[in-house]
């Protein structure tokens, strides 16, 4: 039964099984593409992934890499199909109360698993990036620790929080709606994501011409920094939201007090 | 000079509005319950790790992840500059929104468990380093204090001005109690270096050039002369500019937003 239907029927949407089951569902599923990628890379970076003119390179790499895009790039185009098709005729149904907490729900589990991506892209794969690189010489910008890193995990986050926005913006109109603009939270968010593409390209542009040996603390790394900055957008929207729900109560309670007060007027 | 009748009517709005806000914290709710709360604060874990981590590493990370790059020249100073800015941000968030006197050690808690995972699985299983060679220093000691600060001011200009020099010092002398034993003199190849010296040539990093291996001659300042004690002075004065970086990032990246619109794209 989905989340939809089990509110519906009377179950709270914050239950941790009905609305949250959201979060811990796409947690899950992002810490196994983790869990796999570290195994493959354990497995595979130093017997495969040290010449990327080898055949074993291609094989367990190349392929890596291709699949990553294209996995990424198809889940977003399902998502968002999804999100925008569905939505549309959400638009212009009256909702309960109950069904809008549900939603900020759901919308706090996107925002819960796009905080989790941000951790592996920011902290879990840099680490092992620096010890790689400090190591072992490049002979390429698609080494086994910046595949998952650069071509999974950043994509991945760009997708969680643009797909967050397009969840607010179709079924959270109070909040995301068209007519109140493109809020400041998903710009911040979704402009920190955007801006790292930007970096990485810099930042192998930069270790191909005038830096090719790794110093973590290189001035062309600091633009890194800035996407952690941003990504403080994240508390923005966990703030309006916050405030969204102290509506849906008011709401909520206006709806159940007003039969009393019609039968004490009658 | 203010007259006590605007005195009286001041503190009667303030009453009023911690009456309001009482009411607000003691009306009964439908779906508002702690569960957000802990959804909030476990889940913020994985950003505030990830933003923390990510501006220590590619700010100070070269001196963090070898015990022979924790010199006593630079890495006071950019440590203390480096790990300050997200605990200052955090520090504003949570003040700002629960009056909470966290925020500094709540992020560096959480740094402390994402430098650990990071070191472990990916230096020490993945590449094979040893722990004593590329342990993470702890921000946490220092944390606490910068909270108390805010706490017993409760003023951010006040905290910034103390806890910049306190946090440079802290930093530096908490994390010089594993970093001590690393660096006794021993003669190596005729020549006298630090047990990390000698760690760093025996743990060969090929992708680090000559010029960058830190490397330093037998001399007094090797084995932590008076050069630290003016790293410390100056690295608490680049904390203090760390904390108010993070506080542009809490005041106007994360709170400011709330609620504002872009209204034509």
């Amino acid at each position: 039964m989905s989340s939809t239907e089990e509110v519906a029927a009377g179950c709270a949407p914050t239950g941790w099984l009905v609305g949250w089951k959201t979060l811990f569902v796409s947690c899950g599923l992002l810490m196994a593409c983790n869990v796999f990628l570290w195994v493959w890379d354990y497995n595979y970076a130093f017997t495969a992934g040290l010449d990327s003119s080898s055949r074993a390179f291609a094989l367990h790499y190349r392929t890596l890499f291709w699949g990553e895009l294209l996995s990424v790039g198809a889940f977003a185009g399902l998502w968002y199909g999804w999100l925008v098709r569905t939505g549309r005729s959400l638009l212009n149904e009256s909702v309960t109360p109950a069904e809008e907490v549900r939603r900020v729900v759901i919308l706090w589990g996107i925002i819960g698993v796009t905080s989790l991506s941000i951790y592996i892209e920011a902290s879990f794969w840099p680490n092992w990036d620096g010890a790689w690189h400090q190591t072992m010489v490049r002979d390429t910008a698609l080494t086994p620790t910046h595949i998952p890193m650069f071509y999974f995990f950043f994509p991945m986050s760009v997708v969680l929080a643009l797909g967050a926005y397009l969840y607010g913006r179709f079924r959270l109109p109070a909040v995301y709606g068209r007519e109140k603009g493109f809020p400041w939270s998903f710009f911040l968010l979704i402009a920190a994501a955007v801006l790292e593409f930007v970096e990485v390209a810099f930042n192998e542009w930069g270790h191909s011409l005038w830096m090719s040996e790794e110093f973590f603390s290189v001035p062309f790394h600091w633009p890194f920094v800035i996407y952690g900055w941003l990504a403080s957008g994240m508390f923005a929207v966990w703030g309006e939201t916050i405030l969204y729900l102290f509506q849906i109560e008011k709401k909520a309670r206006a709806v159940e007090e007003l039969p009393t007060h019609t039968a004490a007027a009658g | 000079m203010a007259t006590a009748p605007s005195i009286a009517a001041a503190a009667a709005a303030e009453r009023q509005r911690r009456l309001a806000l009482r009411d607000l914290l003691n009306a009964k709710y439908q779906w508002i319950d702690r569960t957000w709360d802990a959804v909030f604060w476990i889940t913020a874990i994985f950003v505030v790790a990830g933003a923390a981590d990510i501006t220590r590493l590619l700010f100070a990370g070269d001196w963090d992840f070898w015990t022979d790059w924790k010199d006593p020249q630079w890495w006071p100073v950019v440590t203390a500059f480096a790990t300050i800015i997200i605990p200052s941000a955090l520090q504003y968030i949570q003040w700002a929104a629960w009056r909470f006197p966290t925020g500094a050690t709540y992020t560096c808690v959480c740094l402390f468990m994402a430098s650990w995972i990071g070191r472990y699985f990916q230096w020490h299983v993945a590449e094979s380093y040893p722990m004593n060679f590329i342990w993470p220093i702890s921000t946490i000691p220092a944390a606490i204090i910068l909270d108390w600060l805010l706490m017993r001011t409760k003023s951010f200009v006040l905290t910034s001005l103390f806890g910049g020099g306190i946090w440079a010092v802290m930093v530096w002398s908490f994390n010089y109690i594993p970093l001590a034993p690393f660096l006794q003199p021993m003669q190596f190849m005729h020549h006298i270096l630090t047990v990390a010296d000698v760690q760093g040539i025996v743990y060969i990093r090929t992708q680090t050039p000559e010029y960058m291996r830190h490397i330093e001659r037998g001399a007094l300042r090797s084995f932590l002369g008076e050069t630290q004690y003016v790293s410390l002075l100056f690295g608490g004065t680049l904390a203090m500019l760390g904390y108010w970086i993070g506080q542009f990032i809490g005041r106007y990246l994360a709170v400011w937003p709330i609620g504002r619109y872009i209204k034509t794209v």
